[in-house]
């Protein structure tokens, strides 16, 4: 008799000590909750920030342009000299075209309509009027960051 | 010696050279019905009595209301006076004399376009304002020139698109002949039913063009690069392009569909057939891309149904149509992702893509040669389609937040019991 | 009680020497939260446990569970409110990106968002159904006084908190509903002025949504939380309720606990629930030029407006007072209901209270449906 009323008190004890952990387990994963929340976006990459990485600058020959993905507003950086770079839009002022770099001429080339334009965005030919925005590019350690 | 010596020293020479060239001909000048002469080559009438910076002088003093138009213009501030195109004497203080001698009065109508070519097609004098000086032979090769030679003067003479006393340069927004206003200017004639029907002139060009895509995106100030009545016509040599000349003249500015329109089988064929090229699928003044409804009747107004060449254009506007309507689907799954909101840049970039591959089929269509258009359709439906299907796939992944709300339940629940044994425990006790 | 003698021993026992615990955590007590007392001669545990065994009626119960209800969902809005804020940028052009930014880019920020927006839904919904449960039971009667005109305060408060924060992401449905409520409010001829000395013109640009910003997280919840406070610590000078104060089964303390934690516990279900099944949509940035067909004043504006509408043959200035009159007469109705309890007079404002509610009701729904003006 005894002897199963301590076993069962224990099993008692250790059925509250159970639920009590059980409930405590709130605490941890509102915390979790908030702290991925709260957490400050590194200065590295801010989370909608809008400078754009467009990669590294050694993999970019002096004179040429990358092609770099951007939402609706795609853009080329060009490296104009050692450590100069430009960014300019990709975006045909025209009808909205994508662009595409000809390395020889140094010129973007629309293909839809032959409009082109030089390598700072001014009209050079064909049909669109207006020149092709420009965006701010800097070098960060060896890293294109442009901001649109 | 410096670089503005040498400019300053090739000025002075030029000035003098025009000046003893103009000393030497007033005699020449003089001479009555010198401005009638009607030549390709024009009359030199230099102007009686150049004395820049006067301008009106005198003759203002009577016609007040016309000295105030031409005060406006850029005869008055480059110093071309009343006498120039009117003869007389504007330093005269008497009417007497101011209309005396060489007095011309108000120039005839035929006479217009020679009178302002005397001094307009003179390149000498013309160069240092960088202004052309082959209006007049233009103009005499347009068909307004050519019937003013065979004495119809409703017909469009200088002053009727440039003003008469009040002519401004091309570039003033305020001139006739800026831009913007040309269509208007045209449209003082051809716009005028009355006119055409005098003429014979079936079209209504100004409101067609007006309803045309060129003039909706010229007139709205959305592209400025659209054309306006001048670019295809031309101005002085007004023309209208004849059917083996469409294509130069659209090629102008669509210089891919040109090139793609001349490989095809459509040149000849249009051209024996006295289809006017472009303008055949087009139209001339209503410009407008074939709608994607009515392409297959285009083709209709003169192929049949059960033709080959039907169906080529059939197979091209399915192509197209295909590609166009995957672009759409595509774009309302990433409307629809943008609204949860989930990010969608990525996918927005490549559909610029996927358009622009669209927008390069267009031209290629012109050569009628399917395995020609077939790889830009193909390379905007797929990348459209896959677009489509990445993005529907990130909504669906959704659902596990329903499944993250189940078990938030479940663990939910089982603390509600937990609360509750105790709960009860507690009650108990306190009874 | 051992552990208390040793002390010593036990991180509690070693805090317990150096500060008074139960003083501190008896802020709650005085604020009005615990209804009970807390000795704070004593050590914590034991005079919790001494205020957990005082048999009291269950305030976390129905009906009178929409006070601390509405109280909880407000520190619900605090939290989550104070979380948004570490991103919110209230600037014309920042509001929206750094909305878009908490609801796409953050963790879990979609979820807080939501919460927030849903908790605000029904904190507004519990706060008036308050004030109804008060009338109907008669719970304004004398010595009621502050109480009732507590809970009627909270609701406007409420309702303007709630109004100001419908501004704050500067998306479409947001900026228009503030530009028609504004045209309800300046109609008004007392709180028109007063709206617009604090929030400025009716250009909706950084200059006056800062000022919504700051009446939205700091001026109102301030304000809200003074009433919270004069209406409980009120109650506990006059009692729970007078109608239920003897109820037959008196409960301790300490099961009235349990009940709020339960209550706790599936209110947070149902914000996630309502959260994760029914998000408020995500709209388009506000365009000022381009008005959205279905722009619409909040709610609880639309009997205002639609009343107005009505008596639109009335000057100006009588069609505002006549909504701020019906809210004067609810704010100062115990003065004027004094002998509660006693027939005819007491059935006269049930009447009155009915016949204000349905029309209330119908004229939100006329609202509803209301094209003014444009």
């Amino acid at each position: 008799m005894k002897d199963s009323e301590g076993t069962d008190l224990e099993r008692r004890g250790v059925l509250i000590w159970l639920s009590r952990g059980f409930l405590a387990l709130w605490a941890p994963a509102a915390a979790g909750v908030a702290t991925s929340f709260l957490k400050a976006p590194s200065s590295e990459h801010r989370p909608g920030d809008k400078a754009i990485r467009a990669g590294a600058l050694s993999s970019l020959p002096v004179g040429d342009a990358r092609f770099v993905h951007h939402g609706n507003d795609p853009f080329f950086v060009l490296r104009v000299s050692e450590g100069q770079v430009l960014a300019v839009s990709a975006i045909c002022t025209h009808m909205r075209c994508v662009l595409r770099w000809d390395r020889e001429t140094s010129t973007f080339q629309c293909p839809c309509h032959d409009g082109s334009f030089d390598r700072k965005g001014n009209v050079l030919g064909g049909p669109p009027k207006k020149p092709l925005p420009q965006y701010p590019a800097e070098v960060r350690a060896d890293e294109i960051v442009v901001h649109t | 010696m410096s670089r503005a010596g040498r400019w300053f020293w090739a000025f002075a020479l030029v000035l003098s050279a025009g000046s003893v060239s103009i000393a030497a001909e007033p005699a020449r000048a003089q001479a009555p019905g010198a401005v009638r002469e009607e030549t390709t080559r024009p009359p030199r009438v230099a102007p009686t009595g150049v004395a820049p910076a006067k301008g009106s002088a005198m003759c203002g003093v009577c016609h007040s209301d016309i000295r105030v138009k031409y005060e406006k213009g850029i005869h008055k501030s480059e110093g071309v006076p009343c006498t120039s195109c009117h003869g007389g004497n504007s330093a005269a203080l008497t009417v007497e004399g101011a209309h005396g001698a060489g007095f011309r009065g108000k120039p005839a109508r035929r006479s217009i376009p020679a009178l302002c070519a005397s001094c307009h097609a003179d390149v000498a004098r013309m160069r240092f304002y960088n202004l052309p000086s082959d209006q007049y032979a233009l103009y005499q090769l347009s068909y307004h020139g050519m019937k003013l030679a065979k004495g119809d003067e409703s017909v469009a003479v200088c002053t009727d698109c440039h003003g008469v006393h009040e002519i401004r340069k091309p570039e003033d927004p305020k001139s006739q002949v800026f831009g913007r206003n040309i269509p208007g200017t045209c449209g003082k004639c051809h716009g005028d039913a009355a006119f055409r029907k005098r003429h014979g002139l079936k079209q209504d060009p100004v409101s067609d063009y007006k309803a045309g895509v060129h003039g909706k995106a010229y007139l709205s100030g959305d592209d400025p690069s659209a054309p306006d009545c001048t670019r295809c016509h031309g101005s002085h040599g007004a023309t209208p392009p004849g059917v083996g000349d469409v294509e130069k003249v659209c090629g102008q500015c669509h210089l891919k569909t040109r090139t793609y329109f001349l490989a095809s089988p459509h040149k000849e064929a249009m051209d024996q057939a006295g289809q006017p090229e472009c303008a055949a699928c087009h139209n001339s003044h209503k410009t407008q891309a074939v709608p994607p409804a009515e392409f297959a009747a285009s083709c209709l107004g003169c192929h049949d149904k059960g033709d080959k060449e039907y169906r080529v254009g059939l197979t091209l506007a399915r192509m197209k149509d295909d590609a166009a309507s995957e672009i759409e689907k595509a774009d309302k799954w990433v409307a629809q992702a943008a609204a949860i909101p989930l990010y969608v840049d990525d996918y927005r970039s490549r559909l610029q893509d996927a358009r622009t591959a669209l927008l390069e089929a267009a031209p290629v269509t012109h050569s009628l040669d399917s395995t020609l258009v077939e790889p830009h359709t193909r390379k905007a439906r797929s990348i459209a389609a896959r677009v489509s299907e990445e993005v529907r796939e990130k909504i669906s992944s959704r659902w596990w937040n329903k499944v993250g709300l189940g078990l938030f339940w479940f663990y939910l629940l089982l603390t509600a019991a937990v609360i509750m044994r105790a709960r009860r425990r507690a009650a108990g006790r306190s009874r | 009680m051992e552990s208390n003698r040793e002390g010593k021993r036990s991180l509690l026992g070693w805090l317990e020497s150096r500060v008074n615990l139960t003083e501190i955590v008896s802020f709650l007590s005085v604020f009005g939260l615990l209804p009970a007392e807390l000795d704070s001669r004593k050590p914590l545990r034991e005079a919790l446990r001494e205020a957990m065994s005082q048999p009291l009626p269950s305030y976390a119960r129905w009906p009178r569970v929409l006070g601390i209800l509405s109280f909880l969902l407000f520190l619900f809005l605090v939290a989550t409110g104070t979380m948004l804020a570490f991103y919110y940028q209230p600037t014309a052009e920042q509001a929206y990106p750094s909305v878009t930014l908490i609801a796409r880019d953050v963790a879990f920020g979609v979820l807080i968002h939501q919460v927030h927006y849903w908790s605000a839904a029904l904190f507004l919904i519990l706060l008036g159904m308050r004030v109804i449960r008060f009338f109907f039971q008669g719970l304004y009667a004398r010595g009621r006084e502050v109480v009732w005109m507590a809970a009627v305060l909270t609701f406007v408060a409420a309702a303007i908190a709630d109004l100001t924060g419908r501004l704050l992401p500067y998306d479409a449905s947001g900026y228009w509903t503030t530009v028609r409520a504004r045209e309800v409010t300046d109609a008004l001829p007392i709180l028109g002025p007063i709206t617009s000395f604090l929030v400025g013109g009716n250009g909706l640009d950084s200059t006056v949504l800062t000022r919504y910003y700051v009446l939205h997280i700091a001026i109102f919840p301030i304000l809200l939380l003074l009433l919270f406070y004069i209406h409980f610590s009120s109650v506990r000078r006059v009692g729970m309720s007078r109608v239920e104060a003897a109820p037959a089964a008196k409960r301790s303390l300490r099961v009235a606990m349990y009940d709020l934690f339960l209550l706790v516990i599936f209110m947070v279900g149902g914000l996630m629930t309502l959260a994760v099944l029914f998000p408020q949509p995500f709209d388009a940035v506000a365009n000022p030029i381009l008005t959205p067909p279905d722009a619409r004043p909040p709610w609880y504006l639309l009997a205002p407006l639609a009343l107005m509408e009505a008596l639109s043959f009335l000057p100006k200035i009588l069609r505002g007072v006549i909504p701020e009159a019906i809210l004067a007469v609810v704010l100062i109705l115990p003065f004027l209901d004094r002998e509660s309890g006693s027939g005819a007079r007491r059935m006269l404002f049930r009447v009155l209270g009915i016949v204000l509610l349905v029309g209330w009701g119908a004229l939100t729904w006329i609202g509803w449906y209301l094209e003014v003006g444009r």
